[in-house]
């Protein structure tokens, strides 16, 4: 454990070198905490103001650990990571995912592959870039442990970040995996030249269908409909980088669906997700027109079927 | 026998354990007033209603005590606080004697037989050897499970044994179990309304069970009883919790738990750390699966009835008429496997495998320390009622996923689903009840029905093999002809009414209700209509078996 006594500052361990880990255990380290962050690589933002390790048992040293890596080795990092935990850890991941066979959470996959049970997520509208630059922004932490919650809130909470929190962990999971369908919608649509009132009403729509899937699986509707489901989507319309805007972009443009990868440069979990997400409504009988339309755009449909298609629900 | 288990003990500890139970009590109550408003609340609505001079006697007091309250102090309100808890500490732990206890056990399998079913029992009385020998039932009643890890724990542990609940005769089948299986007995709460008939009464005492009262709905009762329950096991009481609440009405087995006496568990494993007297707890989940069941006629009435959804207590049913039982019992009785209990794989009280060294095991086998679980950032043992809260539902679901892997399919849930399933593409896109309404109105040439009696085996095999359900050894190389044919017996020996019609054109489906109450047993693995599914939950997907085909053969 972090050496109690010897420091008031919360210890917290951050797994993952890329710029969402670097900005999680920057936002950590501004906040007060004390923050290890486990990389493989060199981090120029992250040298000065937190410690890095190669060695999982360092990370572990402290009791709350955040796992921001790319959802593709979650379960490799959790398996490995599982080696230097136990039953007192409490693990939060900011991880947006969920597994195309069973829906697997990326907490289910904890849940598996750790001891730990006091899990959580972090989801919302942040951006790395924020947290980097130390901009104002807010996020959410889902966790059906209140000392989970609390514990985020201490180790990250400050003048410039406001953490909110729900109970509804599965719910927040959901909604992370479900905006991120949407944001292909949102890329492309903006690309393909539609108007404020059409980007308005495929966001409206697609939050709604989303909330009614998630409730479906088990979740809270509300919680789609706030700040980790419909505010992490209405951040997209900004997001000209983020990996699922860039490939709606390159498919309105007319891209295959490969050369759209090849330029969103990282691995787009929500091409696999949404043909699944369509056959789940299609089974629990809830109506996804704007589900169906992203399907269609992802197998190279024009705007003009995708518009027919939406409106058809 | 085992007979150094705590149980054995309990006449001398009784005394100690009630008046930690109420000093606890006493001690959590912030607010008597509160506390007693309500309580007095509850029992004046209960009472109300009642014509009983003893109960009108008792409405009388709490009318004169609430009456009072306003005016009472504050150390007053504390005394009559504590008689209450008195009188219910001591009316929840009973009496219980060893001695009767040796006796009651051996005799348990005639003695069952002799309450219920006088007949069998003189024609045992005339063979005195069988009296005392448990083979009586060796054929008839099998016990499966990882016993000896169990016979291992229970030296090193608390067990918290959580079966399945389907029928008032479970408590004594699950006491029976523990015997056959070398295991020693455990305390747990019967419904009070078991102890109306005195011989039962004696009986269940003796048994170690302790009574709940359902009727009484307030906070303090509650209190009292999990308390009970708690110091129980921190003492190292073996517990028996039927985590359903109550017995299942559709037939199905629990996928939503009742979890206010599993919860006790986890302060009882936390308490037993901060008194540096570590007792660990195992919670074994079991099936009590039934070739038939006594009360499944008013159950699935009840089921159906939307009268009957709030009804928690049945006191009219099958079990309290004796000659229904007697006939019951011998049918049973005459059956091979007619009852299975299957022990599960015991967990610690956060859902991690244990080793026959009691040691537990995450997900992917590394040791874990359970105390661990229950400590804070400092590293203190707490007891947190949020977070036990939020361990006790991850162990609910847990032992959910153990009732649905140690499920035992027998031939008369077989072929109920495979009638249901018939039944359903008669008339396919209707509701439950039009389906219901389907009285002696289908016909299946017999040949069909056992193609789909073996199709659904088959489907079985296949679930079974990826560890999601257990097939009953009378129907695993059975013929779809004798799966059928031995349904059709089961189903005739008891329910007067016929449930399933032989005749020259087939089979013809009769007692459409008891046909979903059996069928529902695989509703939850998703290979039987599921409309039983628990609200919030997900529905069972229609097939979850990969490389077999659509439901029961005839969907």
């Amino acid at each position: 454990m972090s050496a109690p006594g010897t420091s008031q500052k919360p210890a917290v361990g951050v797994v993952g070198g890329g710029p969402w880990g670097v900005a999680l255990a920057l936002a950590a380290s501004r906040a007060g905490s004390d923050v290890t962050l486990y990389s493989r690589r060199e981090s120029s933002h992250a040298k000065a103001q937190v410690r890095t390790t190669g060695d999982y048992a360092e990370v572990a040293r402290a009791r709350l650990v955040v796992i921001a890596v790319p959802s593709t080795v979650a379960r490799e990092v959790a398996r490995a990571l599982g080696d230097h935990l136990d039953g007192s850890h409490l693990v939060v991941h900011g991880i947006r995912g969920l597994s195309v066979d069973r829906f697997e959470t990326v907490s289910d996959i904890l849940r598996s592959e750790t001891p730990v049970r006091r899990l959580g997520a972090l989801g919302g509208p942040v951006q790395a870039s924020e947290l980097i630059e130390g901009r104002p922004s807010a996020m959410v932490c889902g966790s059906h442990y209140p000392e989970v919650l609390a514990a985020v809130t201490t180790a990250f909470q400050h003048s410039a970040l406001r953490v909110y929190g729900t109970p509804d962990l599965r719910g927040l999971e959901w909604a992370s995996a479900l905006v991120g369908c949407l944001s292909i919608g949102v890329g492309f649509a903006d690309q393909a030249g539609a108007g404020p009132g059409l980007l308005a009403a495929l966001i409206s729509r697609g939050v709604d269908e989303a909330a009614r899937l998630a409730a479906t699986a088990g979740a809270d509707e509300r919680t789609m409909l706030g700040l980790g489901g419909y505010g992490d989507l209405l951040a997209s319309i900004r997001l000209q980088d983020r990996p699922e805007v860039v490939l709606g972009r390159a498919l309105a443009r007319g891209r295959t669906l490969d050369e759209a990868i090849a330029e969103a440069k990282l691995r787009v979990e929500a091409i696999a997700l949404i043909p699944r997400i369509v056959q789940f409504a299609r089974e629990a009988r809830v109506p996804t027109a704007t589900f169906d339309a992203l399907e269609d755009i992802l197998q190279g449909a024009g705007s003009a079927t995708i518009i027919e298609k939406m409106f058809a629900g | 026998m085992v007979s150094d288990a705590p149980i054995f003990g309990f006449n001398d500890a009784r005394a100690d354990i009630v008046r930690t139970v109420i000093d606890r009590v006493m001690l959590g109550t912030k607010d008597p007033l509160l506390a007693l408003n309500d309580a007095a609340y509850h029992e004046t609505k209960r009472l109300e209603g009642s014509r009983r001079a003893a109960d009108q006697r008792e409405l009388a007091e709490w009318q004169k005590l609430a009456r009072g309250l306003a005016r009472t102090s504050d150390a007053d309100r504390r005394a009559q606080l504590r008689e209450l808890c008195e009188r219910y500490g001591w009316d929840v732990a009973g009496n219980f004697d060893p001695r009767v206890f040796q006796v009651a056990t051996r005799l348990m399998p005639p003695l069952v037989t002799a309450l219920l079913a006088p007949s069998t029992f003189a024609s045992m009385a005339r063979t005195p050897s069988k009296i005392i020998s448990l083979d009586a039932l060796a054929d008839k009643v099998l016990v499966e499970g990882p016993l000896s890890k169990l016979q291992r724990l229970v030296r090193r542990g608390t067990a918290v044994y959580v079966p399945t609940h389907l029928s008032n005769m479970d408590s004594i089948v699950f006491g029976y179990a523990l015997e056959r299986a070398g295991l020693p007995p455990a305390t747990y709460g019967a419904g009070k309304n078991l102890f109306t008939n005195p011989l039962l009464s004696f009986f269940m005492h003796n048994l170690g069970a302790y009574r709940v009262d359902r009727r009484i709905k307030h906070n303090l009762y509650k209190d009292v009883l999990k308390t009970y329950s708690c110091v129980l096991l921190e003492r190292g009481y073996h517990s028996l919790f039927f985590p359903g609440g109550t017995r299942s009405r559709s037939g199905g087995v629990e996928r939503r738990l009742k979890l206010g006496l599993v919860g006790s568990a986890m302060e009882a494993y936390a308490r037993t750390l901060i008194a540096g007297q570590e007792r660990r707890i195992f919670f074994v989940p079991a099936t009590i699966n039934y070739l038939i069941t006594l009360e499944a006629e008013t159950l699935i009435a009840d089921f159906l009835s939307e009268a009957g959804k709030g009804r928690f207590i049945i006191d009219d049913d099958e079990s309290t008429r004796l000659a229904r039982v007697g006939s019951f019992m011998k049918k049973l009785l005459g059956m091979h496997g007619a009852v299975v209990i299957r022990f599960s794989e015991p967990v610690d009280p956060f859902g991690n495998r244990v080793d026959d060294d009691g040691v537990s095991h995450d997900g992917r086998g590394r040791p874990v320390d359970p105390a661990s679980y229950v400590k804070n950032a400092r590293g203190e043992v707490t007891i947190d009622h949020a977070r036990d809260a939020q361990y006790t539902r991850e162990l609910g679901e847990e032992i959910c996923r153990a009732y649905e892997r140690d499920t035992v399919v027998m031939a008369t849930h077989l072929t109920a689903a495979a009638c249901f399933a018939r039944l359903r593409s008669s008339s396919p896109a209707a509701d439950l009840f039009t389906v219901l309404r389907q009285r002696e109105a289908v016909t299946i040439p017999r040949d069909d029905l056992a193609r789909d009696a073996v199709h659904l085996r088959d489907t079985l095999l296949a679930l079974e093999r990826e560890g999601g359900v257990r097939v009953g050894d009378a129907i695993r190389h059975a013929s779809g002809g004798d799966i059928v044919e031995g349904a059709l017996r089961a189903f005739a020996s008891y329910h007067p009414q016929p449930v399933l019609r032989s005749g020259p054109a087939g089979i013809t489906l009769c007692d459409t209700n008891l046909l979903f109450y059996y069928q529902n047993r695989l509703a939850g693995h998703g290979l039987a209509w599921d409309v039983i599914a628990p609200p919030g939950l997900p529905r069972a997907p229609a097939t979850t078996v990969r490389g077999a085909a659509a439901t029961g053969g005839a969907s």
